[in-house]
């Protein structure tokens, strides 16, 4: 999907300066901004990301309030779960706590608490997906019979790609922790991963109103 | 032989190609397994999926992923010595290369290849409409015609060869070694051939390449033939290119000019791409999502856009246009940048009212997401739109209005240089105030009733694109190529092209204003007998036009291989992709320079813009020392 390369692109791409001793290279550009180039560029990332989900809430909007007959659950029989999904919200939020304790950890040179956190991280993130996915096998209808169902699994899955997304992001951390990697003074790996994984989080909590709630 | 492909290379990205179609049914294979479907590899799955796979395994195979694989596994990434720097032979313009002064003659030539090609369709279009009746291609070959084109020359061409111009320049111009992220970048630049291949093979596909225009309303695309799939996921591949080539061009300017670069001491061409990326970065998501909807529309059943089922055909529209209305300044603003450099150079002036030209760039920004309903005002959405979307739709006029009136006031009492980009620069102005003229006829509810779907519509975008965005580009690759290529081109012959091009241009577009206005429907490969005359005339004026653009490609090819040698300044500009050699060195510049002065001080006796390190404006010690080994260093090397 292209967000997946493009979210790779920003958090991955990686500064070579420690390399400069070493062998001719370009001068250091000028520092023209406090902020960290992966920090700007996810930051700008997730604006895009952000319309990617509005163009879904538009048609959110025209589905449940403009087309020709529109309506919304419950009708014939068909209900959601709402108080399920209210407990995968909370396991979804709770992930975003974890993540910010690795981040914490991490920044004041606690390896265990980095460590600690992305599995803790990692496992709630699967266990939102899996909750997810069992919704879907059960609830009783599919994209196909109707456009609030196309809309139910087009933003709940749309967010769920970027679940997915994430949690290979935050995998790739996890991975790199356990091989050793980052430090109190280099730890940007861990920090844009960790801000695009508060970002799935919060979208969730508009998610779940939009759907679930009003 | 098998070291071919295990390295990066044209190889690997052959058998990725392959790979990914093999994986492509695979996957197709089991999922239609478990469900017990019949036929088990079925035809139209297998194309959607590998439409996405196979680019992705080309891109994989090509070497644009091997650092981020690496360092995703938490494996040492192989430090960049910079061997991808530069190109030393035509060779290397085929691979994964992280110079932006590469990436930018890559993404320039793969466009103007695609500039013909659309151009080429064109030419057969106006051969069928030579006369009322068919005479070469039945009406569904030339629906597809149409839509290749204007797929091709948007997406393919105005889009990424402003970016492409801006990616070999605009580092330059703010001081920087190279863009902020070169691996990003080399990606967004693989990204585009594919997506231009892919639109033109639909000509292979069953039933046809895909019909439905540039726009690709539903339901005609959820229902049209495969050939549609091809324009539906073409466009994701160039819309991932542009978002990230926008958010690369927008980090490269917030975090790496210059010192002493503030943001107003930047040129517009700077501020006209920093303007651009922001409107890509926010509407582009909308067309990927609207196609995406399509595809899902198609490929499984979905009803985003079936009424039946509860779906709004409407909404297609919505979405589309809110990205496509800010997609025509993201075709526009980037020569508003182009034109601004030259008029300031080639007029020898200060430009007039620099703030308000940043300005107004930004207020199109946010004006641009207001008026997307005007192009739907006979599509039957609800009334009461109508009218706010005129309102805004006038206004939106002014900051263009205001840029035009400030390029005037900047040639007044100007000393004009007329070269060809100058010449380029002048007609931009003229043809693109009559494309904003029309535009604004067409902001008039009344107006466009009456002339929607007519060549008037036809008139008017060739106007604005043709005339205008065009004319930027042909102006802004006059202007830059003795820097990019360090020759200079055959000044009689640019004189030519723009006369020709000028001439021809106004006689092929200007009477469709008349004949739209008589109602002559648009995409449609007949029409009435009234009209015979005026199509005769305008099929011939537009081969013309087309024998013009051989002639710009005739210049390019045979000054690049022996023009003269240009030195490093031939227009006396300014801004600081002129203080280096042309072409300029391999990491632009020894040391980082610093800017003193405003970038458009011409005719103020003593001004300068920018000075390298070691120049006459005295450095700190400090960065000096280090400054000065680099220099001799890259002197060793060159
Ligand atoms: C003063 C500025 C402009 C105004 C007020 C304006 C207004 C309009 C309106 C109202 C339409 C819809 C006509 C219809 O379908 O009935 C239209 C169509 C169009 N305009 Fe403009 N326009 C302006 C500038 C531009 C520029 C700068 C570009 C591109 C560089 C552009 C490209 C287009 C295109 C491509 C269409 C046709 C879309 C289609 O295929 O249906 N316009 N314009
Ligand atoms: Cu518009």
């Amino acid at each position: 999907m292209e967000a997946a390369g493009i979210s790779a692109g920003i958090a991955l791409d990686h500064h070579d300066d420690g390399h400069d001793d070493h062998h001719h290279g370009p001068p250091p550009a000028n520092r023209s901004s406090r902020v960290s180039h992966e920090v700007l560029g996810m930051l700008l990332f997730i604006i895009s990301e952000i319309m990617v989900f509005a163009a879904f809430f538009a048609a959110y909007f025209f589905i449940r309030l403009v087309a020709e007959g529109h309506r919304w659950f419950p009708f014939e029989g068909y209900e959601l779960p709402v108080a399920i999904a209210g407990v995968n919200t909370a396991i979804l939020l709770s992930s975003s706590l974890t993540m910010h304790w690795a981040q914490v950890s991490i920044k004041n040179g606690n390896r265990f608490g980095l460590k600690v956190g992305m599995v803790l991280t990692s496992l709630l993130g699967a266990t939102f997906l899996f909750i997810q996915i069992n919704e879907y096998i059960h609830i009783g209808f599919s994209p196909q019979d109707h456009a609030q169902g196309t809309i139910f699994y087009g933003l709940t899955g749309l967010h769920g790609a970027h679940v997915l997304v994430g949690l290979s992001l935050l995998i790739i951390v996890t991975v790199r922790a356990f091989r050793g990697h980052f430090s109190p003074e280099h730890h940007h790996g861990v920090e844009i991963p960790g801000i695009y994984w508060h970002f799935v989080d919060v979208m969730w909590i508009v998610v779940y109103t939009a759907i679930y709630i009003i | 032989m098998v070291a071919k492909f295990r390295g990066p290379g044209m190889y690997r990205a052959a058998l990725g190609t392959a790979l990914g179609t093999a994986l492509s049914y695979a996957i197709i294979g089991i999922f239609r397994s478990w469900y017990g479907l019949d036929p088990l590899f079925k035809g139209y799955a297998v194309l959607e999926l590998s439409l996405f796979l196979a680019p992705i395994g080309f891109l994989i195979g090509l070497g644009a992923f091997d650092y981020w694989f690496r360092w995703a596994a938490g494996r040492p990434t192989i430090p960049d010595d910079h061997s991808s720097h530069g190109a030393h032979s035509w060779r290397d313009y085929f691979k994964v290369n992280t110079d932006h002064k590469v990436i930018g003659i890559q993404y320039v030539v793969t466009s103007f290849v695609f500039f013909f090609i659309g151009g080429l369709f064109a030419m057969l279009m106006r051969a069928e409409l030579a006369q009322p009746g068919r005479q070469f291609v039945d009406p569904s070959t030339f629906n597809g015609l149409f839509s290749v084109h204007a797929s091709l020359l948007i997406f393919l061409f105005i889009i990424p060869v402003f970016a492409g111009m801006a990616n070999y320049v605009l580092p330059l111009m703010i001081g920087a070694p190279d863009m902020a992220f070169p691996r990003l970048n080399a990606l967004s630049f693989w990204m585009l051939p594919l997506a231009g291949i892919m639109m033109l093979m639909s000509f292979g596909a069953p039933g046809g390449s895909f019909a439905s225009g540039w726009t690709a309303y539903a339901p005609l695309s959820v229902t049209a033939p495969e050939g549609q799939v091809f324009f539906t996921i073409g466009v994701q591949f160039a819309g991932a290119s542009s978002i990230a080539t926008a958010l690369n061009f927008l980090v490269t300017i917030i975090t790496m000019r210059a010192p002493g670069m503030s943001f107003f001491r930047m040129p517009l061409l700077v501020w006209a791409n920093f303007s651009t990326s922001l409107l890509v970065v926010i509407a582009t998501p909308f067309i990927a999502v609207s196609q995406f909807m399509v595809l899902f529309d198609r490929a499984l059943g979905f009803n985003f856009f079936n009424p039946t089922g509860g779906g709004d055909v409407l909404m297609y529209q919505h979405i589309f246009w809110f990205y496509s209305h800010p997609a025509v300044y993201i075709m526009m603003l980037p020569g508003f940048g182009i034109i601004s450099e030259i008029l300031a150079v080639k007029s020898r002036k200060p430009i007039f009212g620099y703030r308000m030209m940043a300005f107004s760039l930004l207020a199109i920004v946010v004006l641009g997401f207001t008026v997307w309903a005007h192009h739907m005002f006979v599509s039957g959405m609800q009334d009461w739109i109508r009218v706010p979307m005129m309102i805004t739709t006038a206004i939106i006029a002014v900051p263009t209005g205001i840029k035009i009136f400030s390029w005037l006031a900047t040639l007044w009492r100007g000393v004009l240089h007329l070269d060809t980009p100058m010449l380029f620069s002048l007609g931009f102005l003229t043809m693109f105030t009559l494309g904003g003229i029309s535009g604004v006829m067409l902001a008039i509810i009344p107006v466009t009733i009456h002339v929607s779907d007519t060549y008037f519509i036809v008139a008017h975008i060739h106007y604005v694109l043709f005339g205008g965005s065009l004319l930027t580009i042909f102006a802004g690759v006059y202007y830059w190529f003795p820097k990019m290529t360090g020759r200079m081109y055959d000044e009689r012959l640019g004189k030519l092209h723009f006369w020709t091009t000028f001439i021809f241009f106004n006689a092929t577009f200007a009477p469709m204003h008349v004949i739209g206005i008589q109602g002559m429907p648009r995409r449609v490969a007949d029409y009435a007998e009234q009209w015979a005359g005026w199509n005769m005339a305008i099929s011939i004026m537009s081969f013309f036009l087309g024998l013009s653009a051989l002639l710009f490609a005739y210049n390019m090819i045979v000054s690049w291989r022996g023009g003269p040698r240009a030195d490093s300044n031939p227009w006396n500009a300014l801004t600081l992709e002129w203080l280096v050699t042309s072409p300029p060195p391999i990491f632009n510049f020894d040391a980082i320079p610093t800017v003193v002065g405003g970038p458009y001080e011409y005719g103020v006796p003593g001004a300068v813009h920018g000075v390298l390190k070691g120049a006459e404006v005295p450095q700190p010690a400090g960065a000096t020392a280090s400054g000065a080994s680099h220099g001799s260093a890259t002197k060793d090397q060159e």
